[in-house]
């Protein structure tokens, strides 16, 4: 199959790769990038697990070929804290209000979350759980996940 | 009471704990949220193939052929592997039970000659990626002669059934009966009986992360390195050397992070024999990661029960006798190391539940069926036994008149009646059942939501309301597993205690932690008992060349085991320490304390020295030691919570739904727990996992089934029609706590882990039921309570 030259922007980092038509985004961000943040749960669309950013939305990145989105922008888990390590206010959120169990979710919940509070910075606890309804988390009940989007927008603007 | 216990409920250790009962945030959690978590398929090795595996399209087939050319002449197929082929490169997977009467099946890791459910493996492809790999499997044609399927247990136990495995008389793996003296005079002597039937689905854990290994062959230590998902990476060891027939210093298990387990990654699977197999052979690392459609298909389902109950009770609705005969459909095979038998057994012995019901007579059946083989998942049969002796217990209330809370008060357990020991043997440690229930009542203020749903009511709102109790069965040992006839009894777990020279310390276990956070919940045991700070404290685990040997992590046992075994290496460490700070600070060692890293003497705080130093000392400047002392500071140790049969947890719930009664829509509004799980080590932990556990519970009690249909063709394998709850089906849950520490455990530690997904079933089917009862006088007797069947319990209410 035809390999086609596919120039991203990663976590603010310029990248090219040669990939299949065919090779799914969550595939070239992982074997071709090394970045194993995101995570692939279920590869139709419905479990939010390899949630990432694409020019500043959240999307899908096992529903997503990586030639569809030459040019783009793309941001993951690997891209919240700073520089230095230090973690986001949403993921110190999470830490804090133990919105993780066995973290195979997370880097879905928190591009989902870090999204929702982009776009909309002061959520109800009806808007979180409704903006999360596209991730399945198997641990956490959700409720832990819900306080700490609550904790990060009370603490203000995402770092 | 073992002598070791005693010794530590006396507290040996001179002063107030730290850490253990502190909500201390987890300290594994940064890597899980910076993405630098390493789950298997995060492990990278140069050179890495991909397997896909070629599936069983049909229920029940004879493999007549397997044409695997044109896979093999793909660009980039490195091998191919058919059943045929690899017989004899390894054993099937054989799991037998030790009652008499078993019948046992042999399950192969590729299916040679015969398939008995869809999805069950005939072939592999290892290639040099995984597209490659699945180009290949389609190009594999695979010849049937098709036999009859046995979809249900009613087809697998009807007269003249087809039989599913060679030379079984029928289709039963085990028959089991239990019956009390005089069963039949005491019931038949009740002054009221009543028959209920009680079905729950196949469903399963759903883990976020499917299954997966990588296997690599490693020269230097000849042996194979299974990097694997899974919780139990000793047993697995023990699992790939017995059926490749190697030894098992010949392979080495690492579980690295897991994306959560539920009991779906405790089994030994064909996959991971055969990527095994093939890393061995080929010499090249070989990577199998499972997609959603394999796992539906192919890791274990579980829950399919079914029960007929028959209860005799007198006009007080105090139960005399339970009769029952349990049927669970084990699908095809019996699992590595749990059995087919697993589930019926465990039913058998828990089905009495926290009541006080001494005449008890049961039938269990395992009937094997052409569907995914059976195994655990969270609570094993206790969801299904709390479903049915709660579903009981509402009906002795309905039938004699009574409130659902009321008829539980008067059956449960009472506080002075513990150790009990039930009617199946079972010895209920300690426990707060009826003080649990009271609690609930109160912090869910019963009575005033039976004011509300009048309200409700009147405004043609269908409020229900629900009340449910269980005892949870926690780090069971070899008693128990004995009584189960499992031929691995489980008996202990392990710790290995370190202190480095340092003065670091390192505390490996044999349990993995893929949740539950046990980085940091062995560490506040340790810390505590060592005297050190919590940050000077690592624990590892995952890998099989760490300790000499233990179980893993399951059946609710990770706390109380690895943390009592943790204590137990940990006091012989300090005891170590305090003989040699003893000797350096010229005192005697029954004088030391140490506590916040130092040692000091009692009584003269100046004169003291710290850990490191003692560490120090101990490795690098060993002339300084007390005559006879040994250099290291470390030790391992096992425990096996004696008397063996677990110690049990207790929790009461009271819920509240609404049921839409046009669409048959149940929407869960309030959920509040009194739960009682004796010591808690660290209470942040404990409510994550009451609220996970929930959480799942609701899945069970609303959403989740697998469904064949009649042709043994599951029907379910995506997320669009296997429902998992999302985050607006889960409401937030109200958590209160009793502590009852236990009598037998170090520390006073009950397991907790599976009790959150035990009563949910029961609790929301009791509202449910209640919710629509001024509609219907029908039973909510299966879960899931999905729509059409709340519509259809309605409409047996429906005027004629």
């Amino acid at each position: 199959m035809t390999r086609r030259t596919v120039t991203l922007s990663v976590n603010g980092q310029r990248e090219e790769i040669l990939v299949e038509p065919r090779r799914l985004l969550c595939d070239a961000l992982r074997d071709d990038l090394g970045l194993t943040g995101t995570h692939i749960g279920c590869e139709h669309g419905v479990c939010g697990a390899c949630t990432v950013m694409v020019d500043g939305r959240a999307e899908r990145s096992c529903m997503t070929f990586a030639v569809q989105v030459d040019g783009a922008e793309i941001r993951t888990v690997e891209g919240l804290a700073s520089s230095t390590g230090e973690l986001s206010t949403l993921q110190q959120a999470m830490w804090d209000h133990h919105g993780l169990q066995c973290g195979f979710c997370t880097p879905g919940v928190l591009m989902a979350m870090t999204d929702l509070l982009e776009r909309q910075p002061q959520p109800t606890r009806d808007d979180i759980r409704t903006a999360l309804a596209g991730n399945i988390c198997r641990c956490t009940g959700y409720e832990t996940i819900v306080d700490a989007v609550e904790a990060a927008a009370a603490t203000g603007p995402a770092r | 009471m073992s002598e070791r216990s005693e010794l530590h409920q006396d507290g040996d250790v001179p002063v107030e704990p730290r850490y253990v009962g502190q909500a201390i945030t987890r300290r594994e959690d940064p890597r899980f949220l910076l993405g630098r978590a390493r789950y298997v398929d995060d492990v990278r090795t140069q050179g890495t193939l991909h397997a896909a595996f070629v599936r069983s399209d049909e229920a029940h087939a004879r493999i007549l052929s397997v044409d695997t050319s044109a896979a093999e002449a793909l660009d980039g197929v490195v091998a191919v592997l058919t059943g045929a082929e690899a017989v004899e490169h390894w054993s099937p997977i054989r799991y037998d039970s030790t009652f008499g009467g078993w019948q046992g099946s042999e399950y192969w890791p590729l299916a040679p000659d015969k398939v008995r459910f869809v999805g069950e493996a005939i072939a592999v492809v290892v290639a040099v990626d995984r597209y490659v790999a699945e180009d290949a499997a389609e190009l594999i044609g695979v010849e049937y002669e098709l036999l009859p399927p046995v979809p249900t247990v009613d087809a697998a136990m009807a007269p003249g059934a087809p039989l599913i495995h060679d030379g079984w008389d029928d289709n039963c793996f085990l028959r089991r009966h239990v019956e009390t003296e005089g069963f039949e005079d005491v019931m038949s002597e009740c002054p009221q009986r009543r028959t209920l039937r009680l079905e729950m689905s196949r469903h399963s854990g759903m883990p976020m992360e499917t299954r997966g290994c990588l296997a690599e062959w490693d020269d230097r230590n000849e042996r194979i390195v299974l990097h694997c998902s899974t919780q139990a990476h000793f047993n697995l060891r023990s699992g790939v050397a017995e059926v490749l027939r190697v030894p098992e210093h010949e392979v080495q298990v690492i579980a690295p992070d897991v994306g959560g387990g539920f009991g779906i990654k405790h089994p030994m699977y064909p996959e991971e024999i055969v990527c095994s197999l093939l890393a061995r052979r080929l010499r090249r690392p070989v990577k199998w990661i499972e997609d959603r459609r394999e796992h539906m298909l192919t890791a274990c389902h579980s829950r399919e029960h079914y029960h007929d109950v028959e209860v005799g009770f007198d006009d007080d609705g105090v139960v005399r006798a339970l009769r029952a005969r349990i049927v669970v459909d084990c699908g095809a095979y019996s699992m590595w190391p749990l059995t087919a038998s697993m589930d019926a057994g465990m039913a058998l012995g828990i089905l009495p539940g926290p009541y006080r019901i001494r005449n008890y007579l049961v039938d269990a059946l395992s009937v094997s069926t052409n569907k995914c083989p059976l195994g655990a998942y969270r609570g094993v049969s206790r969801p299904a036994a709390c479903f049915t002796i709660e579903r009981t217990m509402d009906a002795v209330a309905e039938a004699v008149g009574i409130d659902g809370a009321e008829v539980r008060r008067r059956n449960l357990v009472r506080a002075d009646e513990f150790p009990y020991t039930s009617v199946t043997g079972m010895v209920y440690d300690s426990g707060s059942f009826i003080e649990s229930l009271e609690k609930v009542l109160e912090e869910a203020d019963y009575a005033g939501l039976r004011r509300q749903q009048e309200a409700a009511r009147a405004e043609g709102r269908y409020l229900g309301i629900g009340v449910a109790t269980y005892t949870e069965q926690t780090a069971h040992t070899f008693e128990e597993f004995k009584k189960r006839g499992t031929p691995i009894t489980f008996g202990f777990e392990t710790s290995g205690v370190e202190v480095d020279p340092s003065g670091h310390v390192t505390v490996r276990i044999s349990a993995h932690s893929h949740g539950q956070g046990l980085e940091t919940s062995i560490a506040q045991v340790a810390a505590d008992a060592l005297g050190v700070d919590l940050e000077s404290v690592r624990v590892r685990f995952g890998d099989t060349t760490e300790l000499p040997y233990g179980m893993g992590t399951f059946a609710s046992r990770s706390a109380v085991l690895c943390g009592g075994s943790t204590r137990l290496a940990a006091d012989d460490v300090r005891g170590r320490m305090e003989r040699i700070a003893a000797h350096l600070l010229e005192a005697a060692p029954e004088d030391i304390i140490i506590e916040k890293g130092r040692a000091s003497v009692r009584g003269t705080p100046t004169a003291s020295v710290s850990v490191r130093d003692i560490a120090h000392t101990a490795y690098l400047t060993p002339q300084l030691l007390p005559p006879g002392e040994e250099p290291l500071l470390s030790s391992t140790r096992t425990y096996d919570a004696a008397p063996g049969t677990g110690t049990f947890s207790n929790a009461a719930l009271v819920a509240v739904v609404e049921v839409d009664v046009e669409t048959g829509g149940v929407e869960v509004q309030k959920v509040v727990v009194v739960e009682d799980c004796g010591q808690i080590i660290n209470p942040l932990i404990v409510d994550g996992q009451i609220r996970g556990g929930i959480a799942q519970g609701i899945g069970t009690a609303l959403f989740e089934e697998f469904v064949y249909d009649e042709i043994g063709q599951l029907v379910t394998t995506t997320f669009m029609d296997y429902i998992v709850p999302g985050s607006p089906e889960v409401p937030d849950i109200e958590i209160h706590h009793l502590v009852t520490p236990s009598p037998f455990t170090i520390l006073g530690i009950k397991g907790m882990g599976e009790g959150g997904a035990i009563s949910p079933g029961a609790l929301i089917a009791a509202a449910v039921e209640d919710a629509i009862r001024p509609l219907t006088p029908a039973h909510v007797h299966a879960l899931p309570i999905r729509p059409d069947r709340v519509r259809a319990w309605i409409e047996e209410g429906a005027p004629q």
